[in-house]
């Protein structure tokens, strides 16, 4: 093997090709002819078959299967076209997809032989502005042998949610798979790309039976990607699907099957009794019938304010502002109704805080809201409004901007007077990608102060205590999320709809520090997404955090402000073994 | 019982036995009555008739209709039963005012300043609900098709 496993760049980096819906065309010409690959047996009970499926609001299906891989298909009545068709089981689970030649679409079918119900996943590209990213659209019907129309039917549900599988593909594709949410799911390719990050993606659960479900997401934001597989529940199996365009527009089309483990299984918040799934439908039209495909889709990237250097210098030298007044009834961020009082217990201190890495800053702190601070022991003092929470007795954190620095820098600060010990997130502006997404560089030192003997070799340090771990967060009234650390390196965080369903999803890149025990620091980058740096001080012992946000925008300028909220632990995954460094890569 | 719901039936037909008692007799008592009773009987007949004009209101507003007055966070008004309605009819019998107390049921839109409301929003909720006792003051004006609501402050 040659190279690290890691790739190039992110795909949250990557500038996906927009493709043409010739391009795609080109693409899927012969494909349909073929059926999809598979690098396992496909089955072959279905060749010589032939099947009706009849959907509610939806297509009916009239199936020849000449052989495994051939079949011909009418839709709704119509001529029968011939088409390459791949077809896996598992039980009385018969999975299998096709495409239709000359057109964009296919279908990807669960069929439950027992019950004779259908569920019927109907695909197409070219049906959003980015022709690359798969629409889907799910039908749930029965298979017609001529009898009465059963009344049961699959349906949507929660019940796979707070489920998370490490799962090992035919494909060689290895894979963490969370679902934190009953309308998104998060991926990390430990295979593909390290595991180094971990991805968040609208997802369907569908309940086949109580052994049996269905699981799909599209990447979107992304390749686009579709990827669906039915999980056997006891023998902890996938088969499915996955179509779409790689980053080098690759067209793949292939089944797959796997074999996983349960990683862990958290706290799910609906009412007891509530196993309802769909918790975001899509938005429907004038009529208020549901738009063929639609979905609610979090697209950060496409609405996110994205400034130029010199934009963002403009900005900040007209508006910064630190800590607005009242922070603790509101916030500048709206994300600090429940957050801790600030603190006083600083003002009148003098200490300077000596990173190993990192210019030493000493500070005068002058009152409850006003400091001193000079870089390095060079120049003069200068002042800077902060605020300071006391996380947990003698353990503050505390942040202000650098007026100043020519990247626009703020400190966030976790400093343990008890133990001598601190801890910087300095975020900064002028990243590579947009000038106003802030990048963060964690800071490790001592304090010095009258009455501090530092250590003099010990440090704060990073941990993987927080990972697999989920917290919810409650800022505010109507404003819960809960934080999935997906990997040593990812903060996901998933928003809560009214009535307690995992909702919208998306994550970035994090990092955690352990403070004390049960107290961590850490923070998580919005990039390619409001470009915010996030960064809280989480105390277990009181099931509260405290926080402080960064964030440069047209509307606020470049701001610092509180974040807080109170917590719950909803779970762990025991995923710790998929991140231990092995030196499988190589380059030599 | 609560003393927090909306208008019930119950209280809807007990008000309409107040306001009909004077109406079923009506005619031979307005026929019999002195100057005094005329005028006593017509402020009952006004009284009802606001009530029965406020209650429509309140139901209209429940049912989803808005009223710019009451702002965009008003999802839902109930009568407050624990406290007395006032409805003072003036001496020319033109106009007249009523209090009522009631409690408000709210909705605040989550201003989208976080990528959190943001994505709240996004999925369709980012709405904060909370109840508030208020004093519900509206206005009324009599013309020659009834009375009708000149004015409300909530």
């Amino acid at each position: 093997m040659t190279g690290t496993p890691y790739p190039k760049l992110p795909m949250h980096r990557i500038a996906y090709t927009k493709l043409t819906k010739n391009q795609i065309s080109a693409k899927l010409n012969g494909v349909a002819k073929r059926g999809p690959a598979c690098a396992s047996p496909l089955a072959k009970g279905l060749a010589g078959q032939s099947m009706k499926i009849v959907t509610d609001d939806g297509p009916s299906l009239a199936y020849e299967f000449s052989s495994d891989t051939k079949l011909s298909v009418a839709e709704n009545g119509g001529n029968a076209v011939d088409a390459g068709y791949g077809a896996l089981e598992q039980g009385d689970i018969c999975f299998f997809s096709h495409m239709i030649p000359n057109t964009q679409r296919g279908y990807a079918v669960a069929v439950d032989r027992a019950s004779k119900l259908a569920t019927v996943v109907e695909l197409w590209f070219s049906g959003y502005q980015d022709n690359r990213e798969v629409q889907r659209q799910i039908y749930y019907g029965y298979v017609d042998t001529g009898g009465a129309a059963p009344k049961e039917r699959h349906g949507y549900t929660d019940r796979l949610e707070g489920r998370g599988y490490h799962w090992r593909q035919d494909s060689g594709m290895e894979t963490l798979e969370y679902y934190p949410s009953a309308g998104y799911s998060h991926f990390v390719e430990l295979s593909r790309t390290g595991g180094e990050l971990g991805f968040s993606a609208p997802s369907d659960y569908v309940k086949l039976n109580n052994d049996f479900f269905v699981y799909t997401r599209t990447e979107c934001e992304f390749s686009g990607t579709f990827t669906a597989y039915v999980i056997d529940m006891n023998r902890t199996r996938q088969m499915g699907v996955r179509l779409g365009f790689d980053e080098h527009d690759d067209l793949h089309y292939y089944l797959f099957r796997g074999d996983g483990d349960i990683v862990g299984q958290i706290a799910r918040f609906e009412k007891f009794g509530d196993y309802s799934g769909n918790p975001i439908p899509g938005p429907k039209d004038k009529d208020g019938k549901p738009v063929k495909g639609s979905r609610r889709v979090y697209r950060p990237l496409k609405t996110m304010e994205k400034l130029t250097k010199a934009q963002v210098n403009k900005i900040v030298k007209e508006h910064s502002t630190a800590f607005p007044k009242r922070t603790t009834t509101g916030g500048a961020a709206g994300m600090a109704a429940n957050a801790l009082p600030a603190s006083d217990s600083l003002a009148g201190k003098t200490f300077t805080l000596r990173y190993d890495n990192a210019p030493a800053m000493e500070y005068r702190v002058r009152s409850a809201d006003e400091l001193e601070w000079r870089m390095d022991g060079k120049g003069s003092f200068k002042k800077a409004r902060y605020q300071a929470y006391e996380a947990a007795p003698g353990l503050f954190l505390f942040g202000h901007l650098l007026e100043g620095a020519p990247n626009h820098d703020g400190h966030i600060i976790a400093v343990d007077f008890h133990e001598g010990l601190v801890t910087c997130y300095n975020g900064f502006l002028n990243t590579p990608y947009f000038a106003n997404e802030a990048g963060a560089r964690t800071l490790f030192g001592v304090v010095e102060m009258d009455g501090i003997i530092p250590p003099m070799y010990r440090r704060h340090a990073r941990t993987t205590e927080m990972l697999g771990r989920c917290i919810t967060y409650s800022y505010a009234p109507g404003l819960t999320s809960m934080h999935l650390y997906s990997t040593p390196h990812t903060v996901s965080w998933i928003i809560f709809t009214p009535d307690g369903h995992g909702g919208m999803e998306w994550s970035g890149p994090g990092d955690f520090v352990k403070i004390r025990d049960g107290i961590y620091f850490m923070y998580w980058l919005e990039e390619a997404c409001n470009g915010t740096l996030g960064t809280i001080l989480l105390n277990l012992n009181i099931m509260h955090d405290a926080g402080v946000g960064y964030h440069c925008g047209t509307r606020g300028g470049l701001n610092m402000s509180q974040i807080g909220a109170v917590v719950r632990h909803a779970g762990k995954f025991q995923v710790d073994e998929y991140f231990q460094i092995k030196g499988s890569g190589s380059v030599t | 019982m609560s003393n927090n719901d909306t208008a019930s039936r119950r209280s809807f037909l007990k008000r309409g036995v107040l306001l009909a008692a004077p109406l079923a007799a009506g005619t031979p008592a307005v026929a019999l009555a002195t100057d005094g009773t005329r005028a006593r009987l017509q402020r009952l007949e006004d009284e009802a008739a606001i009530r029965d004009l406020h209650r429509s209101w309140l139901r209209k507003i429940n049912a989803g209709d808005s009223d710019p007055a009451l702002g965009e966070a008003v999802r839902r008004i109930g009568i407050d039963h624990a406290e007395p309605e006032v409805i003072d009819v003036a001496a020319d019998g033109k106009t007249a005012s009523g209090r009522f107390h009631c409690t408000v049921e709210l909705e605040d839109v989550i201003a989208k300043d976080s990528t959190l409301a943001q994505m709240a929003r996004a999925q369709g909720t980012g709405l904060v609900s909370h109840t508030e006792r208020r004093v519900l003051e509206v206005e009324y004006t009599k013309s020659a098709a009834g009375w009708s609501i000149e004015r409300v402050i909530l």
